[in-house]
């Protein structure tokens, strides 16, 4: 009888391990490709970090150990990137969960012409950001402009949009939102229509009003999905580079230049090599940290709902 | 063997020996692949290709816009020492940063029968191509040179009224100006915001070279200099009095030109001419084939193109001394097509060709700059030879692209008003110290610094103004 159940311990351990063989091998080509297209990447950009090194200017490479965090810490221009970007990614992400959402909440209802509007709706969303920084520079020249024009032709004055600090940060922030929005109301219509439909007849029948509905039902039973937007466009937005590039160059002086903007010109115009991967490093951990706790708060959301 | 299969066989084998044929032939051909910012030149250089008799070879382009794209689509390539181009042409100043990737041009004027060192203006050739500065080493040859010039409005330069009315009002005839004290005047007297006017259009915007190209050609007029190529100081120099002097000269300027055009480009200053919005701009000759256009400029008849003004310094010099635009050929030295490449230049900088390309580019062929046809072939190339006289550059050091960068944060600041000239140059040259510290230079502090650096560094000031016609 402990023969018996020996042999067949036996037999289902070999089950389970060539059960195992087979999972690995199945996922071993995966793991090596993102071995190498995601762990090399970030282990070479750490190890760079603590070099003094230009990929252009071929000299030999110098270990300086944290001498480039120690720099980039200690300058004051890398604060006010991180103050300019932050104060972007805030008005960018309000903006478009806000419009998004009312947007997508207008869209989730059936009407004629529904889809035609929505598919226009999407279209910003398509373009390129280097496309959509030039057509938006145009669009805010200061002579010549339509957004001056049209105020002008109401009696307001002509405003140097992308010529004075503040007024390229918001101008920065209205093409990053008429870009994004779109996303957002895609995610957010999506969401809405997904709730059942009981819920809401379940809801007339106690007497809820509109409002009661918007902030008890739908909002809350959308939740998951429009903290998953959220998290998408804060990590989008803070990696912003492109739109700024065609936008405004960075400019006036370093007003408009965000910390990606500082990464790539650290890394292929100056060929700071060993410093951009510092940089690159450092805003690497903020997005992982940034990411990790709207993830925990994602799990919560999940949960309750 | 049936007769079928044998007539299979042979036709096989036909159709293996043809494929063979082909193939080979396609192997023999070549593409030559160059970088360059998109525009009328490289357009040019790929039409006039066309016509190259070796039909086996193909000019390739591999355009980027202006600006740091073009820059960095260069140096990454190199960076990985790379052979996506084979050629490319780079601003004068990215000499020094590319030189020691590029083919030494030296040794093709060497082996070739016509490229030869001679065959190009030795002042064009050492502005493109040499590097370190007087070394008789050469990395690029001089493709498309270009001159910052003035763009003015003559049917208003020559209405009548508009003369005595200015007559009147600054007691001088009214004229194209020969320094920018007298600009300043003639933009302030065109300035008619109510009529849709204004004095004077220049480049002020943050992106890549634009505001400092304009505001460096004021500094070095007004005597002032970047920095001191002996001893590395960039403290007392680029924020000498001369050199503030210059800059705020720069920055005055905007007052009388359009709202906003504090972070225009060169786009926006060929609009404004182009717009007759404008009497006066600032603007590379590069751009004047448009602007004297009628397919092109509304105002094509009506524009005149003249040299840019001096300016008297706070020394008493005159001096008249602006940007050089224009970019080298050089070659990428990690190109596995160099013999291609080499009889292509051959070809290509021959009189036929730069004819070609001069009627809508300009030349670095001494043989076609000299002759009175290309003198006489619109209404700017007569004045952008004389301009050629006059011309200055940036830093030739391999950390042009960070010392840039520098510098235009600074200027850029100083056009938008939210710093003053004084404290943005003084924080440029903090800056540009850094970086030259950095990358091993070792700054020998004098112990004063003078007033105006150029009377230090290849003096140019003369005791009065020497007038362009």
């Amino acid at each position: 009888m402990s023969t018996q159940s020996h042999t067949a311990r036996q037999a289902e351990l070999k089950r389970q391990s060539s059960g195992r063989l087979m999972i690995f091998g199945f996922l071993s080509p995966t793991l090596a490709i993102l071995l190498f297209m995601v762990a090399y990447p970030i282990f070479s950009l750490v190890y760079y970090s603590f070099f003094n090194f230009s990929a252009l200017r071929q000299t030999t490479m110098k270990p300086i150990g944290l001498r480039n965090y120690e720099f980039l810490l200690s300058d004051p221009q890398l604060w006010e990137r991180f103050v300019f970007t932050g104060k972007f990614v805030f008005i960018c992400v309000t903006l478009q969960m806000l419009i998004g959402i009312f947007v997508g909440y207008q869209l989730q209802k059936n009407f004629k012409g529904r889809d035609i509007v929505f598919t226009a709706l999407m279209m910003p969303m398509m373009l390129s950001p280097v496309v959509v920084g030039f057509l938006w520079r145009y669009m805010l020249n200061s002579e010549w402009g339509i957004v001056n024009f049209l105020l002008y032709s109401v009696g307001l004055p002509k405003v140097d949009w992308l010529g004075q600090a503040n007024a390229a940060l918001w101008a920065a922030a209205a093409a990053d939102t008429w870009m994004w929005t779109p996303f957002i109301i895609l995610l957010a219509t999506a969401a809405f229509r997904g709730i059942p439909e009981t819920i809401y007849e379940a809801a007339e029948v106690d007497g809820a009003s509109p409002t009661y509905k918007f902030f008890r039902i739908t909002l809350p039973m959308a939740a998951p999905v429009l903290f998953i937007a959220l998290i998408l466009r804060l990590i989008d937005s803070f990696k912003q580079y492109d739109l700024f590039v065609a936008l405004t160059g960075g400019g006036p002086g370093t007003a408009t230049e965000t910390v990606s903007f500082a990464v790539a010109k650290t890394a292929f115009s100056y060929f700071y090599t060993g410093e951009a991967s510092a940089l690159a490093v450092i805003l690497l951990v903020i997005i992982i940290g940034l990411s990790m706790i709207l993830v925990r708060h994602l799990q919560k959301l999940g949960e309750r709902y | 063997m049936n007769k079928p299969l044998r007539t299979r066989l042979l036709t096989s084998a036909a159709a293996l020996a043809a494929g063979l044929a082909a193939s080979s032939g396609a192997a023999r051909a070549v593409d030559l692949t160059f970088v360059w910012h998109a525009g009328t030149c490289a357009d040019a250089l790929v039409e006039i290709s066309k016509d190259y008799p070796d039909k086996s070879v193909k000019i390739v382009p591999a355009l980027v816009p202006y600006g740091p794209q073009w820059h960095d689509k260069i140096a990454s390539e190199f960076a990985i020492q790379g052979d996506a181009f084979d050629f490319a042409m780079w601003d004068s100043q990215s000499t020094a940063e590319f030189a020691s990737h590029a083919v030494k041009i030296n040794d093709i004027f060497d082996k070739s029968e016509y490229l030869k060192a001679d065959i190009f203006p030795p002042a064009s050739l050492s502005r493109y191509g040499e590097y370190p500065d007087g070394s008789g080493e050469f990395f690029g040859l001089p493709a498309n040179q270009d001159a910052y010039g003035l763009t003015y409005r003559k049917d208003l330069f020559e209405d009548p009224k508009e003369q005595e009315a200015f007559k009147a009002k600054y007691g001088r005839d009214l004229a194209v100006p020969q320094t920018y004290q007298e600009a300043k005047e003639v933009a302030e007297f065109f300035t008619r915001p109510d009529q849709g006017l204004y004095g004077w259009a220049q480049m002020g915007g943050r992106d890549y070279d634009f505001a400092t190209t304009a505001s460096n050609s004021f500094l070095w007029s007004f005597g002032g200099e970047l920095y001191n190529p002996e001893t590395f100081e960039v403290k007392g120099y680029l924020d000498s009095p001369a050199s503030v002097d210059g800059v705020q000269a720069y920055v005055d300027m905007f007052k009388f030109g359009p709202p906003g055009s504090t972070n225009w480009g060169f786009d926006e200053v060929n609009t404004a001419i182009q717009q007759g919005q404008v009497a006066m701009a600032m603007q590379w000759f590069y751009f004047n084939g448009s602007n004297a256009d009628p397919k092109v400029s509304k105002f094509a008849d009506k524009v005149g193109f003249a040299v840019l003004p001096g300016a008297v310094g706070r020394d008493g010099k005159f001096r008249r001394q602006f940007s050089v635009g224009g970019q080298g050929m050089g070659i990428n030295k990690y190109s596995k097509k160099l013999p291609e490449l080499t009889k292509f230049m051959e070809w290509y900088f021959q009189p036929e060709q730069q004819k070609r390309y001069a009627a809508v580019c300009q030349t670095g062929l001494k043989s076609v700059l000299e002759s009175p046809d290309w003198q006489n072939l619109n209404s700017y190339n007569a004045q952008f030879s004389k301009a050629l006289a006059y011309l200055n550059d940036y830093w030739h050091l391999p950390e042009y692209p960070i010392l840039l960068d520098e510098l235009q944060q600074e200027v850029s600041a100083a056009a938008a008003g939210t710093k003053t000239v004084q404290q943005a140059l003084s924080d440029a040259a903090e800056k540009n110290e850094r970086t030259l510290e950095r990358a091993g230079y070792e700054i020998k502090r004098g112990e004063t610094t003078p007033e105006v650096p150029d009377q230090n560094i290849s003096p140019v000031g003369q005791d009065k103004v020497v007038p362009v016609e």
